[in-house]
């Protein structure tokens, strides 16, 4: 140990010429030439007197080097050498290196993985001026038949609230839209949205190329002006400044373009790639009743929303009080834009955070319990190494810095992971969020390398400061063999109930997502989604303006499609079940009492062509299908629901009965139902279905809706159907795009994406916390074998057989596990209530869940304790004896 | 005295270079070295090179203090002298060799009789 630090401290000599080096040679040189004179004084040649000088020194390099390292080698020096010596201890020990810092890595990987996911998506501001002063505002609706607290405004509400509210900076609306682009190039379906010309004011993001909308492009008479996305104008005007003042087709009518967009600027929806004016009509401004805009205000000054809404509450009851038809019982909310973005995820990535982190505890119980039971075989070396002089301090400080660099090459490794688990993750958070801040960056990094260091730390110490207290002399003598110190094996045993019961959370709040998860898929959608291809083709443009044209369109496609070998049947509708898109509107039904003001009976509507209920596998209760002869000129059909039957004309046939949409005295054209279908669910798996309504695409009731969507039923894979289903349409129309090409399994596991992405990561932590545990107990149960090695010897000796033993050591691991797992039950029944907002079907306390976890964790317990065990039975007693 | 079995041979020369100091007041190392053979009848073969090391750690540990001055031959040299603490130091050092020796002693003239 001296010769290392002293050349180590020649080195640094060599290299760094201190000031007190330099002070040193000086005394050094003053002292020998001292001595040299004396010499002389006694008679001896210059030449002798200065070797002799020398020799009675003693060396005067020796003497250099001592008081250098007297003088302490620098901090850095020694951490350095602690590192070294450490990581030879680590390449000594291959094995338990790779296992710890493969451990390691999976706990810090997880959770740098999803810190980059919350850190991309909660933590980011939305990106505009003064983020926080933007909000949404909502309708807030409580009406006996239908709530709401997100409803999208009607124009005249949005209208009223921006004249009389005190709390805002500015009022903007959005409409969506999307159209047929066309002209140059192949159709292509663009998403896009509608917006009133303050907008710009209220986001304060302006066009980097050309203007924005003012209030005159706003007005009914103007012309069509568009803004393009930056995204849409890179890849379709391939960036080229001249754009400004071209001409675009949308669905076959012109538009000026008069500006683009900045880059990232996505607004509100991640798909929206072109901007028009709203341009709402006096009457549509004055409609209360219609609700489909979205509402965006910049809050005044410092503001709260709470305030906010407070002040738009008082203004709904004045609209409510001046329209009780249409808004009673609505109401206002406003929500931050932050929070509207982002709250949907926010708990479940909390879940998971937390989750990650239990897991990294986990990892660092099982370290230090592996560290601990190598620390008291490495009490020899420690007693040596403190009997030569070194402090507990340093002793302790070397053994840190051995389970740092353990953690730092744990971290490299994770981050390595991390890379490859954030862009798993990016493809499993469910659709519509904004990924684009979801990366590998700075704060990425050192979050990764902290956590390493934070994890190395704690693991480490415990064994450190348990290992630097050991008795020096003790260990040094030979044959006491670290034979469990109390102490030590306490904690070791404290650690591995500590770890089991994070387990048993991990795992219980895992299977109780899981099973709620089941529960979730096995809800019956209502109709069958297997074997079913779906796509979207909008009809736009001028040659399927009226009805009659789209309704020979549609028939033509469907014909055209049922004729393809293998399709079994065809149809269209407005809004694909499970895409959380659809109508609701309010109605009147013949024969009843006029409601009060603002209870009309609301359904979802939609429009279907003949033949869907059988392509999409809805029975058919009473009555029959549309069919084609159901035209313009015939009577107004319509199939209803099953729960709309059974609630609008309780106790009677629905079948023949009439009703009307919008309310008891508008002019609207009577419709007689037809028919009775099975309940779908259109837009939420839970809950009792909505009443619902289903016209005839080829009749126009009144409410203006075409079939967008389309379903083939086929014999084979529906996959595979695509590209024919395609051609067809284009042999029909070259114009037409078609998009959201997907099965209808497709459709329902995207629906159900949230809580698949909460299963999924929380059953892969789940599995990753077994396997922890499981290596956990089969180190400590090692190590206990291996520790009482004479022991069992000694017992065989006096007569036990080796079944005898082997039952002695399970039965303390069974005992253990089985303290283990009654303490952490109780933790685990607080810690899950957390959670208990994500279940569906199933409570946070569910027995039977409790119950399998605890009996596979005690399955596994016992199997972990049970294969060093045989190890165990295999000990030749004779050998045991003289092994010391 | 209470430290660790390693040091003592270092806490020897410690209280030999503290006495020193006492004794002759500030001087510089071959001072100190010289004064040591001379008082030791040259039976303490000391280590002249040791002797800076230990200077250094008293320095440290706060016992001497040190200046640099100029020798009676007219060169540059670097004093030691005694610090408050040092002259606690060495009284409480002297005092529990006192102790240790008499206790030695009184065992060896046990062990005769």
């Amino acid at each position: 140990m001296n010769s290392m630090r002293s050349v180590l401290g020649r080195l640094a000599g060599s290299f760094r010429k201190s000031p007190a080096d330099t002070e040193l040679d000086e005394e050094l040189r003053a002292h020998l030439e001292a001595l040299t004179e004396e010499n002389i004084r006694r008679g001896m040649e210059p030449e002798e007197a200065g070797y002799a000088a020398r020799r009675e020194f003693g060396g005067v390099e020796q003497a250099k080097e001592l008081y250098r390292e007297q003088r302490g080698l620098p901090f850095l020096e020694t951490l350095l050498q602690d590192a070294r010596f450490g990581a030879r201890l680590l390449a000594k020990n291959p094995g338990f290196t790779c296992v710890a810092a493969l451990t390691l890595a999976l706990g810090i990987g997880a959770n740098t993985a999803i810190f980059s996911v919350v850190q991309g998506m909660l933590l980011q501001p939305p990106p505009f001026p003064r983020p926080e002063q933007l909000v949404m505002v909502w309708e807030d609706v409580h009406l006996p038949n239908y709530q709401n607290d997100q409803n999208t405004p009607a124009p005249g509400n949005f209208m009223d609230w921006r004249a009389r509210n005190s709390a805002f900076n500015g009022m903007a609306a959005i409409g969506y839209r999307s159209w047929n682009l066309s002209g140059d190039g192949e159709p292509l379906r663009v998403e896009g949205e509608a917006f009133s010309s303050d907008i710009f004011s209220v986001l304060q993001i302006y066009p980097i190329l050309g203007r924005a909308f003012t209030a005159t492009d706003d007005g009914p008479g103007a012309a069509r002006v568009a803004i393009l996305g930056y995204g849409l104008w890179r890849s379709r005007f391939a960036a080229d400044p001249g754009v400004i003042g071209r001409t675009i087709l949308l669905d076959e009518e012109a538009y000026s373009v008069i500006g683009v967009m900045p880059a990232g600027f996505h607004f509100p929806d991640p798909d929206d790639q072109l901007y028009v004016p709203l341009r709402l009509t006096g009457e549509q401004a004055a409609n209360h009743g219609s609700h489909y805009l979205r509402v965006v205000a910049r809050l005044k000054g410092n503001l709260t929303p709470g305030q906010a809404q407070s002040d738009l509450a008082v203004i709904a009851r004045e609209v409510a009080a001046q329209h009780p038809d249409t808004n009673t019982g609505v109401g206002v909310r406003v929500i931050g834009l932050r929070e509207q973005r982002t709250g949907s995820m926010r708990r479940p990535l909390l879940v998971l955070s937390g989750v990650a982190g239990l897991l990294l505890l986990m990892v660092c119980a099982n370290l230090a319990n592996l560290l601990l039971a190598r620390g008291s075989s490495r009490e020899h070396e420690i007693a040596v190494r403190t009997a030569l002089g070194a402090s507990r301090w340093r002793v302790t400080r070397q053994l840190l810095a051995e389970s740092t660099l353990l953690s730092l090459l744990g971290g490299a490794v994770a981050l390595a992971g991390a890379v490859w688990g954030i862009s798993a993750l990016r493809s499993m958070v469910p659709a519509g969020q904004d990924l684009s801040a979801v990366v590998l960056n700075w704060t990425v990094g050192i979050f990764n390398f902290g956590l390493a260091l934070l994890a190395g730390t704690v693991f480490g110490l415990v064994p450190a400061m348990q290992s630097s207290r050991g008795r020096p002399l003790d260990a040094l003598k030979d044959g006491v063999r670290g034979s469990s110190p109390g102490r030590s094996a306490r904690v070791r045993r404290i650690l591995v109930v500590a770890e089991m019961a994070l387990g048993v959370v991990v795992l219980t709040g895992s299977a109780l997502l899981l099973r709620s998860f089941l529960r979730l898929q096995e809800i019956p959608l209502g109709f069958e989604p297997q074997s079913v291809l779906t796509l979207r083709v909008i009809l736009r443009g001028p040659q399927y303006a009226d009805l009659p044209r789209r309704a020979a369109f549609y028939r033509e496609v469907i014909q055209q499609m049922q004729g393809i070998p293998g399709v079994r049947a065809a149809a269209g509708i407005s809004f694909l079940p499970l895409t959380l898109q659809g109508r609701t509107a309010g109605l009147t039904i013949e024969g009843q009492a006029p409601p009060a003001p603002g209870q009309l009976p609301f359904a979802d509507f939609r429009s279907v062509s003949p033949g869907y209920f059988g392509t999409m596998g809805i029975p058919l209760l009473q009555g029959r299908d549309f069919s084609w002869s159901d035209a313009a000129g015939a009577p107004l059909a319509a199939v209803v629901s099953e729960t709309m039957a059974r609630a609008f004309w309780p106790g009677g046939d629905a079948i023949g009965k009439h009703f009307k949409m919008g309310g008891p005295g508008d002019d609207a054209p009577w419709i007689t139902v037809v028919g009775i279908a099975g309940n779908v669910r259109q837009l939420h798996l839970v809950g009792e279905p909505r009443p619902a309504i289903y016209f005839c695409a080829a009749q126009d009731a009144g409410n203006g809706d075409t079939l967008r969507d389309w379903v083939v039923r086929v014999s084979g894979n529906p996959a595979d159907a695509a590209s024919t289903v395609r051609s067809v349409i284009w042999r029909i129309d070259r114009n037409l795009p078609v998009s959201r090409v997907q099965t209808m399994e497709q459709v329902r596991s995207a629906y159900l994406g949230p809580q698949r992405f909460n299963v999924l990561l929380t059953g892969l932590f789940a599995i990753i916390a077994l396997v922890l545990g499981a290596v956990g107990l089969y180190g400590v149960a090692a190590f206990s074998v291996e520790q009482r090695r004479r022991e069992i010897g000694v017992r065989m000796t006096l007569g036990a057989s080796r079944a005898d033993v082997l039952r002695l050591v399970v039965a303390q691991g069974a005992k253990l596990a089985l303290v283990g797992l009654l303490t952490d039950f109780v933790a685990a029944a607080m810690l899950t209530r957390t959670i208990a907002v994500l279940l569906y079907g199933i409570g946070p306390h569910d027995p039977l869940t409790f119950l399998s976890v605890g009996v596979l964790l005690f399955v596994v317990a016992i199997l972990a304790t049970y294969l060093p065990a045989r190890r165990a039975m295999r000990v030749d007693p004779a050998a045991a004896l003289r092994y010391e | 005295m209470g430290e660790p079995k390693a040091e003592v041979l270092q806490g020897t020369l410690d209280l030999i270079v503290l006495k020193t100091l006492d004794a002759l007041g500030p001087q510089h190392g071959y001072g100190i070295a010289v004064r040591i053979q001379q008082v030791s009848e040259n039976l303490l073969k000391l280590n002249q090179g040791t002797l800076y090391p230990a200077l250094l750690r008293l320095e440290q540990r706060g016992w001497i203090s040190s200046k640099w001055g100029t020798s009676e031959n007219n060169r540059r040299a670097k004093f030691y002298s005694l610090t408050k603490r040092g002259k606690k130091q060495l009284a409480a050092e002297a005092e529990s060799w006192e102790r240790m020796s008499s206790l030695i002693s009184r065992l060896l003239a046990g062990a005769e009789s």
